[in-house]
């Protein structure tokens, strides 16, 4: 009796251990994260800077319409402004003093990543940022091109337009979240990929 | 479920399991992290390349190269197909200059010695105040009893090292373990240039070669290897040339000829003399060579006593090496010299280190005025000076004598302070001088280096200020030899100083400590070394010729750090060379027989060491891809081994492995044997670059690997003349050891079979090209 209770106990907590790991794998948008992303070492408006002052993506994200990662910025290039603007309330004055802090103590400043996808895939930002800002019938793109929700994408959008595609209305975003509602998974890139005659060989996206 | 003690034990357990492997295959720390880097250099972006063009200073012959940098990193050299002395041919010592800069072996900022002299323990200082205020009270106090040692640099670094020797009133000598001052006297007495000359290898049909590997080591090897690979198949080209090297080793460049003539040490001049005799004998000189004038009163007479009969015997050229009657050998090289032109004569190396270098070397070059090739296609290509009249195109070093003198003087008390950069001249200078035992013993000396490494010499010193590694720094160069043009190449920091190290710029800190101490305001008037090239380049651009075409000084200096140099192929070398009336008699009155001190008898071998092809002589020992680059010859790596011919090694019962002691009336190394047929029955050869005691692990002599410093046992014997180190003038005797271990080495490890070889495979083979 005892050696079949033993094997039913390990047998539960194995079969318990991969329920969990597959809920958790399968609901959590960012991965482990089941929706909301941790808190970051600064507090980073984008309200301030994307909507209010208008700074555009690519310019912090110097690489997004470069190559493979969009990057978030050197420390440094805070300071291209923060040198003189300390911020407007006692709040935002001890953030940027904070960041002030991190160039002078020369530390990096590791954020948490909202976005990511897994280590396997291979995801090219600027691939994607120059299919939806061209012209149609230019760079390849011969049809109607529709985004991620099955959206018709009729003419070339912004950069700012590209982004949220996935990620959401970011510079409307007092604290970087991910786009409500919006799965990322295998599937999206699949559908993606299909509706606009885009190869789906694996080896497209796949190291 | 009635829950007992049992279960409770049981269900506990697998709680435990299950966190133990939750935690286990959870995410690492900082996983999900993005990190902002602090600083933002110009070309942090990511998957994106940048390349930069500077110099590479692995080697003397200070080639053009590109470095990719990636992210504030330099990641790759490779050559600079602009620059025109390598043409974007690199070396495989230049691929290694990233592993110099990202050495986990550097020296972390600026030291003080902490603990005896030599016991390898130093404290960090802070370099302001404490590492500068030393620096300058000590020249204060000592800088008339200075000896400064550097490296002979060429170009504004030379020029700057010795006006600030000047202002401090030290001595400046120039080092480099294996140096060639017996060729470079060799170039200024046959063809009065103080410039080393180029050889056109593209265009000549005969190379006859002594001593000197230029295929490997020797002087200016990258630019070389690119003209002897169009002497072998250039386009246009009919035929291969010939090439016919004499050398006492089976080098990379005698791998390579088509004759190898394995003559017997230091009887090179005697054997390029009987090719002149048979030249001229037979009348073969070039139609325009005045030989009378070349002989000079009794030259004639005096050269006949080396008809190829009277040399032969003696040079060790047996019919075994000929391939027939040895005279009839040498009378057809000289006959193929003199009518199938353009030829070219090259002599150094071995040839030059031996008692009577200086007349083996000059001999050889003196082939060159018989066939009328100076100055002419496919022949000898003087060089120009370089374009600024007062910084140096070329540098030499110092002789034995003065590295003789100097230990004396460390003996006595005169020399009271020695400043080192980038040389190590205890563990290159041979140990008869026993530099190591006077600077240890030495009561009131100061010792500063400069060096990035620790090495033999700097782990003596008593204040380290660690220089930067070349891809970090400003500097420049005058390529001696050059291409037969003038060309000025420029080197910028591709990456910036590695900050962790604070390494600083030897020639900032010699200006900081002039101007602390008040010296030399008008011989060295920069704020910095970055000041002076800039100075320098804004008078080029006011010459405005050469390859940049430029509107402004601004535009001028951009253009010139993106090309990696300045070139001016209208400037070439001096026209209208002539030889010296009476130059075989001069030649031929330096005569003699090489000598060899220490052993003598039967027993004896000649010992020829040779520069590593990628260690060259030590000054990368430290640098691991370097060590394990196959020798182009043994394919040997990482240790140290000994030459020895097939037979000498069965009279001696040493086997491959084995290792064997090699003695000499100066003291005694160890290397692993490696018997082949090439090497001569009497001599054996060991590469230089092993055996350092201190510094990286790299470098040093470590358990398992043998490892040693065939200059420890080289007998003191100079080359008549340039009074410099004979390094191929030492015999030796040669022990078995009851110790054998595996050699490191590729060669072997794959058979080679031929195909058709075994009985199961049947192919059918055609005739080769052109045989009926």
């Amino acid at each position: 009796m005892l050696p079949l209770m033993v094997a039913g106990g390990i047998f539960t907590v194995i079969i318990g251990f991969v329920i969990v790991v597959l809920f958790i794998s399968w609901f959590s948008n960012p991965p482990f994260g089941l929706g909301n992303a941790a808190a970051q070492p600064v507090d980073f408006p984008h309200t301030v800077h994307v909507e209010q002052h208008g700074i555009q993506c690519e310019f912090c994200h110097r690489n997004v319409t470069k190559g493979d990662g969009a990057t978030v910025p050197a420390v440094e290039q805070c300071l291209f402004c923060h040198k003189d603007i300390s911020g407007r309330d006692g709040e935002a004055q001890a953030e940027i003093a904070e960041v002030q802090r991190f160039f002078q103590d020369e530390e990096p400043i590791n954020w948490e990543r909202v976005h990511r996808v897994p280590d396997h895939v291979r995801f090219v930002h600027e691939a994607h940022i120059r299919f939806f800002t061209s012209d149609l019938d230019e760079e390849g793109v011969s049809g109607p091109r529709f985004d991620i929700n099955g959206i018709e994408v009729s003419r070339p959008y912004t950069i700012a337009e590209t982004c949220s595609i996935c990620h959401g209305d970011v510079g409307n975003m007092e604290e970087v979240q991910p786009k409500d509602g919006q799965s990322l998974k295998m599937g999206t890139c699949l559908d993606c990929h299909r509706m606009n005659n885009v190869p789906t060989d694996c080896t497209v996206c796949h190291k | 479920m009635k829950l007992t003690r049992r279960h409770f034990l049981a269900w506990a357990g697998l709680g435990a399991l299950g966190a133990v492997a939750c935690e286990g295959f959870g995410i690492r720390e900082g996983e999900l992290n993005i990190q902002s880097p602090v600083n933002l250099p110009e070309d942090l972006v990511r998957g994106k390349d940048n390349w930069y063009a500077s110099l590479c200073r692995t080697c003397p012959s200070c080639e053009g190269i590109l470095v990719r940098v990636m992210e504030g990193r330099a990641k790759k050299v490779q050559g600079n197909p602009l620059y025109p002395t390598n043409q974007g041919k690199s070396h495989a010592r230049c691929e290694a200059g990233v592993q110099a800069l990202y050495h986990p072996d550097r020296i972390p900022g600026a030291m003080r010695r902490g603990g005896n002299r030599g016991s390898g323990q130093f404290d960090p200082i802070d370099w302001e105040p404490q590492a500068m205020d030393t620096l300058i009270r000590q020249l204060n106090d000592r800088g008339s009893r200075a000896v400064m040692i550097t490296r002979p640099n060429r170009g504004h670094l030379g020029l700057l090292t010795s006006r600030f020797a000047n202002a401090v009133g030290a001595e400046h000598l120039n080092y480099e373990p294996v140096d060639n001052n017996a060729y470079r006297r060799a170039v200024k007495d046959v063809f009065q240039q103080d410039v080393l000359p180029d050889f056109d290898l593209d265009r000549a049909n005969v190379i006859l070669s002594f001593g000197a590997d230029f295929l490997s080591t020797w002087i200016s090897p990258t630019r070389w290897n690119r003209g002897f690979g169009e002497f072998r198949q250039g386009e246009g080209r009919d035929h291969r040339g010939t090439l016919y090297h004499v050398d006492s080793r089976f080098s990379m460049t005698a791998a390579n000829a088509d004759r190898w003539i394995p003559i017997r040490p230091g009887w090179e001049g005697h054997l390029a003399m009987s090719v002149a005799q048979v030249i001229i004998a037979e009348g073969l000189q070039g139609r325009t060579v005045d030989v009378d004038a070349l002989l000079g009163e009794g030259g004639r007479a005096l050269l006949d006593r080396f008809r190829p009969e009277d040399v032969v015997g003696r040079a060790g050229i047996t019919p075994e090496i000929a391939g027939g009657d040895p005279v009839e050998f040498v009378r057809d090289i000289a006959r193929k010299f003199a009518t199938e032109g353009p030829s070219i004569a090259i002599a150094g190396g071995s040839a030059g280190a031996q008692s009577n270098g200086l007349f083996n070397v000059e001999a050889a070059l003196l082939l060159n005025w018989l066939v009328d090739n100076v100055g002419s296609t496919g022949g000898v290509v003087p060089n120009p000076l370089g374009p600024w009249g007062s910084v140096p195109s070329t540098a030499q070093s110092a002789s034995l004598v003065d590295f003789e003198r100097l230990a004396d003087q460390i003996r006595s008390g005169e020399t009271r302070m020695l400043l080192l950069h980038n040389v190590d001249p205890v563990f290159g200078l041979p140990g008869s001088l026993k530099l190591r035992d006077a600077i240890v013993s030495a009561q009131d000396l100061f010792i500063v280096s400069f060096s990035p490494f620790i090495d033999d010499t700097t782990a003596l010193a008593d204040l380290l200020l660690p220089d930067r590694v070349y891809l970090e720094d400003w500097g420049d160069d005058i390529p001696d030899p050059g291409p037969g043009y003038q060309v000025a190449g420029i080197q910028q920091p591709v990456v910036n100083p590695l900050w962790e190290l604070d390494p600083r710029s030897f020639p900032d800190v010699l200006l900081a400590a002039a101007d602390g101490m008040g010296a030399g305001e008008d011989e060295l008037p920069w704020r910095s070394y970055q000041a002076m090239l800039r100075e320098s380049a804004d008078s080029l651009f006011e010459m405005n010729r050469g390859s940049i075409e430029a509107a402004t000084k601004e535009e001028f200096w951009t253009s010139l750090l993106r090309r990696g140099g300045w070139w001016d192929e209208a400037q070439g070398g001096p026209g209208g060379i002539n030889p010296s009336r009476g130059l075989i008699r001069e030649i031929l009155e330096r005569a003699s027989e090489p000598t060899f001190a220490g052993f003598d008898g039967g027993s004896t071998l000649y010992l020829v060491p040779f520069s590593h092809n990628t260690l060259q002589d030590g000054d990368n020992a430290h640098l691991p891809w370097l060590q394990a680059t196959p020798d182009p010859v043994t394919s040997i790596t990482w240790q140290t081994w000994v030459e020895l011919n097939d037979t000498t090694a069965d009279r001696y019962g040493i086997r491959e492995g084995d290792v064997v002691r090699i003695d000499s009336s100066q003291g005694s190394i160890r290397a692993i044997a490696y018997p082949n047929p090439a090497t001569p029955p009497d001599i054996v050869s060991v590469p230089f670059g092993g055996g350092r005691r201190h510094g990286s692990a790299w470098a040093t002599d470590r358990p398992g690997i043998e490892s040693s410093n065939v200059a420890e046992i080289l007998e003191p014997t100079r080359v008549a003349g340039p009074e410099t180190l004979a390094w191929a003038g030492t015999k030796v005797t040669i022990t078995r050891t009851d110790d054998s271990i595996n050699l490191s080495k590729l060669e072997g490890n794959a058979r080679a079979v031929e195909v058709g070889l075994s009985a199961a495979e049947e192919i059918i083979k055609t005739v080769a090209p052109g045989v009926k």
